[in-house]
């Protein structure tokens, strides 16, 4: 037991604004649970009374996410550090522009955006959800009520509920007031010593982290509302009237959470140094995985608007895309990929809490699907369950002695789980099926089916490889998650289908079409398609037939929706969203192979070559050195170096201190000639590390973009790095300016060249510039010496030179006649030797070819979308005036 | 049976298939010694390796001799120790790393890393204030 403490007053916080906080996430959270106990009353009873009372409630409950959202920020912005968040996220030097970054490197400040992501789209369903706001706005609330609950903040001795981000530092970290300086200042003034914040992650500290968070944000939210549209169609005992807002609100979700995914690739090839856009990280997969879902939602959405048919399979997708969008969170936020990711973030301890949301769907989905006496047995069932997952949660410690019973319990939480799973499936499949007889293959309805199916066998590969820690942690396992290369290797082949596919579906039209109509375009585009990969195949230098096929299905995808839309759709733009859509994903699909399959790492070489063998495991020669890593080269400062393609020199460093870090810059000068020496272009790179005492070094990349190809590079290493020889031979010595210093050794001869004196704050500041000779050779030194005129110390700051070996710093300074002239001045010099030693980097340099098609493609896809969201919007307003 | 499930049923063939061809490639988390046998099975075959640095060892790395080439001991979960060759440059703060994980394989007399995860600990670290005097 801890001893209370005595002190009840603490000098200087702002209790008030955390008390403001903590009364809005109450308000908040209490508002969710009225206004959806509201709109349930409002879909039984139809009184308007009830209608209005859920709006209000809701938006009262928005408003107070806003306050949150106000309130933590003006945290952040006054350095108010008793608070905890504000302390652990941010820092005196944080640009406020990043301070906005601070909401998502914490848990609370994530939830806190969901919440108001969510808040915004519940205000934008009460405008235009009509007839079906109710019922909708019922599952947007229930989430409420889930989400502002994980930032409640209650302790109730062991159990807790949800993590405030208005929680105090004090209380937080006890310790923190046991800092033995307390016992003198007196704890109640702690606050003296939290004049500055633990910082923001310098990762973080990126334009693209501005806005690439809060778009993946808006992506997941919007994931709810589809979502919800089926939950409200159930309960409507299978109304038809969802399926077309459902349609248009998975196209949202399509769009932003796409746009959101890439914008963290390109996010991860700025700014981190692994070499490229996409790793199969496990955080990259989860944020795939709903994505993927959900394009395959939309699509069997827009067959069951068309046809009537697969009602079942919409319903199913749109609900599996939210629930892995739960299932991401749980990943990322639960600390389960610790070992597995590169960038996993920590545990809060709400594991248990998200597992409990993530199940607290389920329940409802299977509430909305019974009807009269079954329902009434689900809800017995689900209150006996709930307590399984509860102690299975939070049993995450388990005392030794119950571990059977707490194995027992999982394995039957287990059961009990995928029991349920089954039984609602078996329901959703009873309630929704309709028979309308054999699907005709000369069908539109049929080849998209096709292609969504794809595109689910596309994500079951990423889900079994993404959900590996899960297993483990939930069967002890010990397997490693796959390589990159195993999904590149498999996603390869099922891109093929899908892109044929998405050429093929547009000619034919629904239910059923002769195909002798459209035999003539299609033959056109096929001669066309082989023709132009040709070319294409020839211009990127595409080698292997599987590649080939690739490129071939791209071209086919592009031109097939290209000439669809011109013939079919003439110059009405407005009705070529889907086409524009399928457009840019072939061409960011082109992109991804051509920069990928012929990436090429212009700094491998072949040294050393003798350290790893020369054929891998398979007998392959291994040519480009990419197996064995000798992908990095030295380059010794202003000594150019022949790389693939270019002549590399590291001419020069630039230190700069920014924030609270040390930026190291590092100026490599690439020349490209032709055999006659004529420069073909030339450009220089300034690859940074940066020195960070949280993080330790961060190596960020510089890149040089070409139309046509981007020169990729970064530091690995560099001769700062190295442990240092200590300086020797030590000599102490006066210098002025007729009188020149030697070194101990006698090989470096000093002349003072000039004496700069500035006035500073303080008092006086005098730097030397000191010419030092070796040989032939000279290099210029500057040490300076500062005087405080307040206090009379003096500090002293040396010059060195690695390449000389050479360090020399003032002591003191003699002047030996009154007469203020400088040559009456003696400085009193120490220097020092040791080896001496070039300085050197160690630089990784990629040529990507054509990854602008990439980012190209993105920006024609989100275009597209744009583009089919207006135009299903107009439709559904001529529809229902 | 209709053909309409027929596709279906190629489908779920895929996807299981997929699946199986997955898990059947994936590598495990094993010891050194467990490393050192499969790779007399199986050479040349990455296996993960979870372990820490033996600090009491030399870790040599000179850039200008092979700036692809790191030499260390580490041990692994169970304490077996082994001699480690990385190919790529010494990561930052190598020596403070706690925990780290090897991916590679053993050759010869030592283990052949192409890749090493690891967690900084700093990464997550709340460092305690700076004393500020007023």
């Amino acid at each position: 037991m801890k001893t209370e403490s005595p002190i009840t007053y603490f000098n200087g916080e702002w209790l008030w604004l955390g008390n403001i906080g903590h009364s809005m996430a109450v308000i908040a959270f209490l508002a969710a649970i009225m206004s959806a106990v509201f709109y349930f009353w409002h879909e039984k009873t139809a009184l308007s009374r009830d209608l209005v009372f859920a709006k209000r409630l809701f938006q009262l409950h928005v408003f107070s996410v806003i306050a949150m959202f106000v309130v933590l920020f003006i945290a952040i912005f006054y350095h108010r550090y008793e608070y905890y968040y504000a302390w652990r996220h941010s820092s005196n030097a944080l640009p406020v522009y990043y301070m906005i970054s601070c909401f998502w490197e914490g848990q609370e400040g994530s939830f806190l955006l969901w919440l108001f992501w969510n808040g915004l789209i519940g205000l934008v369903l009460q405008r235009v959800a009509k007839n079906w706001e109710s019922p909708v706005m019922v599952v947007i609330a229930f989430a409420q009520i889930a989400l502002s609950s994980m930032l409640m903040g209650f302790h109730w001795g062991e159990f807790s509920l949800g993590s405030s981000p208005f929680d105090l530092l004090r209380e937080q970290r006890p310790d923190f007031l046991e800092i033995p300086i307390l016992g003198q200042m007196g704890v109640e003034n702690y606050l003296q010593l939290f004049k500055d914040g633990n910082g923001l992650n310098q990762l973080l500290q990126n334009y693209w982290m501005v806005i690439h968070p809060p778009t993946l944000f808006l992506g997941f939210a919007t994931a709810i509302v589809p979502f919800a549209y089926s939950l409200a169609s159930l309960w409507r005992k299978n109304d038809r009237g969802w399926i077309p807002f459902a349609l248009i609100w998975s196209l949202v979700c399509v769009g932003i959470l796409g746009l959101g995914v890439i914008m963290g690739g390109f996010w991860a090839y700025e700014s981190l140094s692994f070499g490229g856009y996409w790793a199969w990280d496990p955080v990259e997969n989860a944020s795939l995985m709903p994505w993927l879902i959900m394009a395959s939602a939309a699509h069997m959405l827009i067959i069951t608007k068309s046809t009537g048919r697969h009602v079942f399979t919409s319903h199913l997708l749109v609900q599996l895309a939210f629930w892995l969008v739960l299932y991401a969170t749980f990943l990322t936020r639960s600390g389960i990929l610790g070992d597995s990711s590169v960038h996993s973030f920590t545990d809060l301890g709400l594991s248990g809490q998200l597992l409990i949301f993530l199940l607290a769907f389920l329940a409802l989905a299977l509430v909305v699907i019974l009807q009269g006496k079954q329902r009434k047995w689900a809800l017995y069932s689900i209150a006996g369950f709930f307590f399984i997952p509860m102690a299975l949660a939070y049993g995450i410690e388990t005392p030794e002695k119950l571990e059977l019973f707490y194995q027992w319990l999982k394995g039957l939480g287990t059961i009990l789980f995928l029991g349920w799973l089954v039984f609602y499936l078996y329901l959703l499949f009873q309630r929704t099926k309709a028979d309308l007889g054999d699907e005709l293959i000369h069908s539109r309805e049929f080849w998209m089916f096709l292609g969504s199916m794809f595109l689910i066998l596309s994500l079951v590969q990423v889900f079994a490889g993404t959900s590996i820690p899960v297993f483990n942690k939930l069967f002890g396992y010990k397997t490693a998650v796959p390589t990159a290369a195993d999904y590149n290797r498999v996603q390869l082949w099922l891109a093929m289908p899908i892109m044929l596919l998405m050429s093929l579906g547009y000619w034919f039209k629904f239910r059923e079409t002769a195909f002798s109509t459209i035999k003539k375009p299609l033959f056109f585009i096929l001669l066309a398609s082989i023709g132009i990969t040709f070319l294409l195949g020839y211009g990127f230098a595409i080698v292997g037939a599987k590649f080939i096929l690739f490129l071939f299905l791209g071209v086919t995808l592009v031109l097939s929706n290209l000439l669809y839309g011109f013939k079919k759709k003439k110059f009405e733009w407005i009705r070529w969203g889907g086409n524009i859509t399928h457009i840019g994903f072939g061409v960011l699909l082109i992109g991804v192979l051509v920069s990928s399959v012929n990436k090429n790492i212009l700094s491998a070489s072949r040294e050393g070559i003798d350290l790893a063998p020369e054929v891998d495991s398979k007998g392959n020669q291994d040519k480009k050195g990419i197996k064995f890593n000798r992908e990095n080269q030295l380059l010794y400062k202003g000594k150019p170096q022949q790389l693939k393609g270019y002549t590399a020199t590291y001419i020069d460093n630039i230190q700069g201190v920014k924030n609270d870090s040390i930026d190291k810059y590092f100026k490599v000068l690439f020349v490209n000639r032709d055999e006659s020496g004529k420069i073909l272009d030339s450009f220089v790179l300034m690859p940074k590390t940066q020195n960070n005492p949280k993080m330790g070094l961060l190596a960020e990349p510089s890149t040089r973009h070409f139309l046509h190809k981007d020169i990729f590079t970064h530091v690995g290493y560099e001769s700062g790095m190295d442990r240092k020889e200590p300086f020797s031979n030590f000599r102490l010595d006066t210098m002025g300016f007729y009188k020149p210093f030697i070194t101990q050794t006698g090989k470096v001869v000093m002349r003072i060249d000039s004496i700069i004196r500035s006035v500073n704050g303080d008092g006086l500041s005098i730097v030397l510039t000191v010419k030092a000779k070796r040989l032939q050779d000279s290099v210029w030194l500057r040490p300076a010496f500062l005087i405080n005129e307040k206090t009379g110390s003096f500090n002293s700051i040396p010059a060195e030179d690695n390449r000389f070996g050479i360090m020399i710093s003032i002591l003191n300074i003699q002047i030996t006649d009154s007469t203020p002239n400088t040559n009456n001045i003696r400085f009193v010099i120490q220097s020092g030797e040791k080896t001496p030693v070039w300085d050197y980097i160690v630089i990784q340099v990629i040529e990507f070819p054509w990854i602008n098609l990439v980012w190209a493609g993105t920006i024609i896809m989100v275009f597209g979308f744009i583009l089919a969201i207006v135009n299903r919007i107009r439709k559904q307003k001529q529809f229902i005036p | 049976m209709k053909p309409f499930h027929i596709i279906l049923l190629c489908i779920a063939g895929i996807g299981i298939a997929l699946v199986v061809s997955l898990y059947g490639n994936t590598t495990q988390y094993v010891v050194f010694p467990d490393a050192k046998r499969m790779a007399q099975e199986n050479p040349g075959k990455d296996v993960h390796v979870v372990c820490k640095l033996n600090k009491a060892k030399p870790v040599i790395y000179d850039a200008q001799v092979n700036a692809n080439r790191l030499e260390f001991n580490a041990f692994d979960s169970l304490n077996n120790e082994c001699a480690v060759v990385f190919t790529k440059p010494k990561p930052t703060q190598f020596e403070q790393l706690e925990k780290m994980v090897l991916i590679g394989y053993y050759e010869k007399d030592h283990f052949l890393a192409n890749e090493i995860l690891s967690k900084c600990p700093s990464k997550y670290v709340e460092s305690p204030p700076k004393i500020v005097r007023q």
